[in-house]
């Protein structure tokens, strides 16, 4: 059996049946994307950036074509199957953040495990990774609400890294927050991809994407460059 | 183990207190009338089986009230006569027989009138079946023993005269002198005489006034030996009824059935009526789901998107609508046994039957009630919250 990239996607479409009229935001869409690579897609806006980004996350499905991810192809997952892919083998960073509010920072970080291990967690691990982006025992105890973005980004990283996934999708990671706070961010992707995770990074901001190994530039959701 | 989902849920109902607390009380409201209600008729049962029970070695023998004779196009009634009577004397065997008469009067006590029952016995036979609270028993004519009822109405006393019959300036109407004031009996009667609002006189003094000396409307029978019951009934109905049903012969378990199954029916009824508030309560708790369900579309898409199972969404807002039901229930059964104490009181008037198992068991099972109701108001919004798209989740604000 030939070997599958840690990503692969073959010739995928995905149509959006609006009222107005059907709207395709991929349109036969194909790209390897390998372990341990650190990519970031570009695009104007309604290039279809986010709707790959959908895809590679498994929070939507094709609607026509193959993604292959870790080896197995998407559709023929079950949504079971497909929610613990979401859990175990990748991690978000979302340009919003999107903490869990009724969490304290502690708690976000350690949710995912729980989902996995169905128990609080024991090992210290949620403490450890809190503590690799930053955040002491005090800090961790605040609520999202009780803390700048860029802390609210750092917990998100911790959040998504807490279930050592081996893919980190990142939307905007840095367009919530000032100049500063976003190169302290990108040093830690930088970071997180020399160990060996693979990193996808969608972004408006050339700088930002200088930080990538290979850019995968969309528009009117084709490929044009990778 | 902690779960965080339950946290979760208790967080939520945390940060909207009021609004948690506002729904919680409709459960409050609705546990409260199921279980008062429920107790209430079950009070009432209680009281009345152990009144019939009391008089459970009395037969009650009735003329079979109204019939219609073939070729008679209007219904006659007819009452036991002497030689009945005497059949059921003889059946009865060593057992006391009671003869009663029985119609229904005008009276008036001084400038007051009011209508009541009143029966006619041999004053020898008064103390069998009746016992007063406040006097004596008849003596002789003109004497007369008054129910509670009437009593406390006209407020009488020893010695006060009661003019019977209808009031009629041109008629000077008989009297009789109040000797003794019976106790309150309830809604239910063992030897099937209603005394509380009644007077009894002799029978003497009865078949003057209205005459039917040979024809009795009950008679009673007082078994010494209870487990007779079946046996001398038996003998009487084939004395007495020997060719066609002329007399109904009933006691108290049969009374007890027949009572019993109506206050059932309307324990059932009140019931349904206190349901009508956990129904409302119900429309209360999903409408606060729900709004619990939009505000947190965004957390919900989050906790879709990172791995989250249906399953755990689910879970998560049906343990908010449980602790929402716990604490109606909680709440509820507490109240239950204040309220509903007071409504029986209050109702019965007597609490007597309150703390019996049978009267508490609606507490608990209110509270059952109402934290299913619960549950089940929030088995839509909880799968409604698991079913989002976690894409247009997240993107809701």
């Amino acid at each position: 059996m030939s070997e599958i990239p840690l990503i692969r996607l073959v010739d995928v479409t995905k149509v959006y049946n609006l009222e107005s009229g059907d709207v395709i935001a991929l349109d036969h869409v194909s790209v390897d994307i390998g372990e341990n690579e650190f990519v970031a897609i570009m695009g104007p806006s309604g290039s279809g950036k986010s709707t790959l980004m959908n895809q590679l996350g498994i929070l939507d499905v094709p609607t026509s074509g193959d993604l292959f991810i870790n080896g197995r192809n998407v559709a023929s997952m079950t949504i079971l199957e497909r929610t613990h892919m979401r859990r175990d083998v990748i991690g978000y960073i979302f340009q919003k953040f999107y903490l869990i509010p009724l969490l304290s920072a502690y708690e976000n970080v350690e949710y995912p495990l729980i989902l996995k291990y169905k128990q609080r967690d024991t090992s210290g691990k949620a403490a450890d990774v809190l503590k690799s982006v930053g955040f002491d025992r005090a800090l961790g105890a605040h609520r999202p609400s009780q803390l700048s973005g860029g802390e609210q980004q750092r917990v998100a990283i911790a959040r998504a890294l807490v279930n050592d996934p081996k893919i980190l999708l990142c939307d905007e990671p840095t367009g919530n927050l000032d100049r500063k706070t976003g190169f302290q961010i990108m040093d830690i992707l930088v970071g997180l991809h020399r160990e060996g995770k693979t990193v996808i990074l969608v972004t408006h901001d050339p700088k930002i994407a200088e930080y990538a190994q290979r850019t995968i530039q969309l528009e009117d959701g084709r490929i044009v460059a990778s | 183990m902690k779960d965080i989902f339950f946290d979760l849920s208790v967080r939520s109902v945390k940060l909207n207190f009021l609004r948690s607390l506002l729904a919680s009380i409709g459960i409050v409201i609705g546990v409260v009338a199921i279980s008062s209600m429920g107790m209430l008729g079950t009070n009432m049962q209680l009281m009345v089986k152990d009144q019939l029970t009391a008089g459970i070695n009395t037969i009650v023998i009735t003329p079979d009230v109204v019939r219609a004779e073939p070729g008679s196009s209007s219904p006659s009634t007819s009452g036991i006569t002497e030689s009945q009577l005497k059949e059921i004397r003889d059946a009865a065997g060593a057992n006391d027989v009671i003869p009663i008469d029985r119609t229904s009067t005008r009276f008036s006590i001084g400038s007051s009138d009011g209508r009541g029952s009143i029966y006619g016995l041999d004053p020898g036979d008064v103390k069998m079946i009746m016992n007063v609270s406040e006097g004596s028993t008849i003596r002789g004519e003109g004497d007369a023993i008054v129910g509670a009822q009437i009593a406390s109405r006209f407020n009488l006393k020893i010695g006060t005269r009661i003019k019977i019959g209808e009031p009629n300036v041109s008629i000077t109407r008989p009297v009789v002198r109040v000797v003794g004031i019976l106790p309150t009996i309830g809604m239910s009667s063992s030897t099937g005489i209603n005394t509380d609002n009644a007077i009894i006189v002799s029978d003497t003094w009865y078949t003057a006034q209205y005459g039917g000396g040979n024809v009795y409307d009950q008679v009673n029978v007082n078994l010494k030996d209870v487990s007779t019951l079946s046996e001398v009934e038996g003998a009487i109905d084939r004395k007495v009824n020997r060719n066609k049903d002329v007399v109904r012969i009933s006691d108290a378990s049969s009374r007890i059935t027949s009572v019993s199954s109506t206050l059932s029916s309307l324990t059932t009824f009140i019931l349904a009526i206190g349901s009508i508030s956990l129904l409302v309560a119900a429309t209360s708790i999903f409408n606060v789901m729900m709004m619990s369900v939009s505000e947190r579309v965004q957390e919900i898409g989050i906790l879709l998107s990172i791995g989250t199972e249906k399953g755990e969404v689910r879970r998560m807002f049906l343990y908010e609508a449980f602790i929402l039901g716990f604490i109606g229930a909680a709440l509820g059964g507490m109240a239950s046994l204040v309220i509903g104490y007071s409504v029986v009181s209050a109702m019965i008037g007597s609490t007597a039957y309150f703390f019996l198992p049978e009267s508490l068991i609606y507490v608990p099972a209110g509270m059952v009630i109402g934290m299913a109701v619960c549950i089940a108001s929030g088995l839509y919004p909880a799968w409604s919250a698991s079913n989002l798209d976690p894409i247009e989740a997240l993107r809701s604000e």
